[in-house]
């Protein structure tokens, strides 16, 4: 969890995700659109439903995998899948 | 790109129509299912509870509620309720007929629900012709009703013949509510069948609709407007039938089908009451069939990338052929008015 004080991102209420066999699957009702992102199981499928900082990221991952995934993260908020607190 | 993880297969829909009565209270001269009188043995509360834990298990986003009109049923709240609670969103399909203050406030508070209210026309003649009398009255004061609230609310419109010239007329009316406009298509399935050539837009009109409708950005389309430019279609990166890949339907007996316009026997794809949700979806053989399919016929066709063949409903309901493209395609169109053409200077 995020320190207080500190902006966190957390999926949009209008949005849902889950696991498919390539990876998450984003849906935004507002479109509705789809997003498909082949994070395979890099990021379990509740990870977005909790609130966190935007370098918060799994343990265990090496850094070009921390790399790819801050910029997912932050094509994720460009794209009002998640959304900045 | 996205077709490449479709084609992977989904571990379940994406959302799925949900045809929870065939009782409604209105007789529209287009209804896809021939709604009217309930169906014998529809699913009672305690199954359709128990559907929507399978499908909050199954991770399904959203359920596109509609029938018959969904309000019918006593126990609908209980049920949309249920969905709103594991977070499945939900968007109804209704005449619009059965909602007033008290109900439209309830919906109001699960910030879950989208609301669609189907009219026909941008008058009460065109309307009422279709859909009965008094209902475009009706239907208009529950989209006022809704627009007074934070419920995401379209007007629905079937394209058909005698409404295809008031369209940009309804677009108007849909701005001037506060609500958006949402066209789907017209299909040769129920009631829709029996009035298909008095019903169904001429190859010019679907032509002049999607020129419409391809300037017109914010309008919605039906699930299977393939042949027709869409913006948020185009948005949503599929231009494919989405049937038994990214949806289903689920009709009111419980029987599962891959939409919502091929709810007969040779294409149910199993029983609610015999197998679970997941292992129809994982195991039926129709809904394989339908993610094997392949429109070989369309493959030369220069629009192909844009439509993949089209809608199979339209092409079994008027062909009796799943794989034969989809008849009323805008392709088509285009020869069938050049034929006329060459045919009326022949003569």
């Amino acid at each position: 969890m995020a320190a207080a004080g500190v902006s966190t991102t957390q999926l949009h209420p209008a949005c849902r995700v889950r696991q498919e066999g390539f990876g998450l699957l984003f849906y935004d009702s507002r479109g509705p659109r789809l997003l498909f992102a082949a994070t395979g199981n890099l990021l379990p499928q509740d990870y977005f439903e909790t609130a966190r900082s935007r370098d918060e990221l799994p343990e265990g991952l090496s850094d070009s995998q921390k790399q790819t995934l801050k910029k997912f993260v932050d094509q994720l908020l460009q794209k009002g899948f998640l959304r900045e607190q | 790109m996205s077709n490449k993880y479709v084609e992977m297969g989904m571990r379940s829909p994406v959302n799925l129509t949900w045809e929870v009565s065939l009782a409604c209270n209105l007789r529209c001269s287009h209804c896809l299912s021939s709604s009217g009188e309930p169906a014998r043995d529809e699913m009672t509360t305690a199954e359709a509870l128990d559907l929507v834990e399978q499908l909050h298990q199954a991770r399904v986003f959203q359920i596109n509620f509609g029938g018959g009109e969904p309000f019918m049923r006593p126990d609908f709240e209980q049920i949309l309720d249920a969905c709103h609670i594991r977070g499945i969103m939900t968007c109804i399909s209704t005449n619009g007929t059965l909602l007033n203050a008290e109900r439209v406030e309830r919906l109001a508070r699960s910030r879950q629900v989208a609301i669609q209210v189907s009219m026909d026309g941008s008058c009460r003649e065109t309307c009422d012709a279709i859909r009965g009398e008094g209902v475009f009255e009706a239907a208009t004061a529950a989209v006022k009703l809704l627009a007074a609230t934070r419920i995401p609310t379209s007007i629905n419109t079937v394209l058909t013949a005698q409404n295809a010239s008031e369209i940009p007329a309804m677009h108007a009316m849909a701005h001037a509510l506060g609500v958006s406009l949402r066209v789907s298509r017209f299909r040769p399935s129920g009631r829709g069948a029996d009035n298909w050539e008095s019903l169904r837009p001429s190859p010019a009109q679907l032509l002049a609709f999607s020129d419409w409708l391809a300037e017109s950005g914010d309008v919605r389309t039906g699930d299977s407007f393939f042949s027709l430019t869409s913006q948020e279609r185009q948005g949503l990166g599929l231009n494919l039938c989405g049937a038994a890949k990214l949806t289903c339907c689920v009709g009111p007996t419980g029987n599962m089908y891959p939409c919502a316009f091929l709810q007969t026997d040779r294409f149910k794809a199993g029983s609610l009451r015999e197998n679970s949700f997941q292992e129809i979806w994982d195991n039926s053989e129709i809904y394989d069939s339908f993610r094997k399919l392949r429109i070989h016929s369309c493959e030369e066709c220069k629009r192909f990338d844009q439509c993949h063949g089209g809608c199979p409903a339209v092409a079994w309901h008027l062909k009796n052929d799943i794989n034969g493209g989809d008849p009323e395609c805008l392709e088509r169109c285009v020869t069938s008015i050049a034929d006329t053409d060459r045919l009326a200077l022949a003569a």
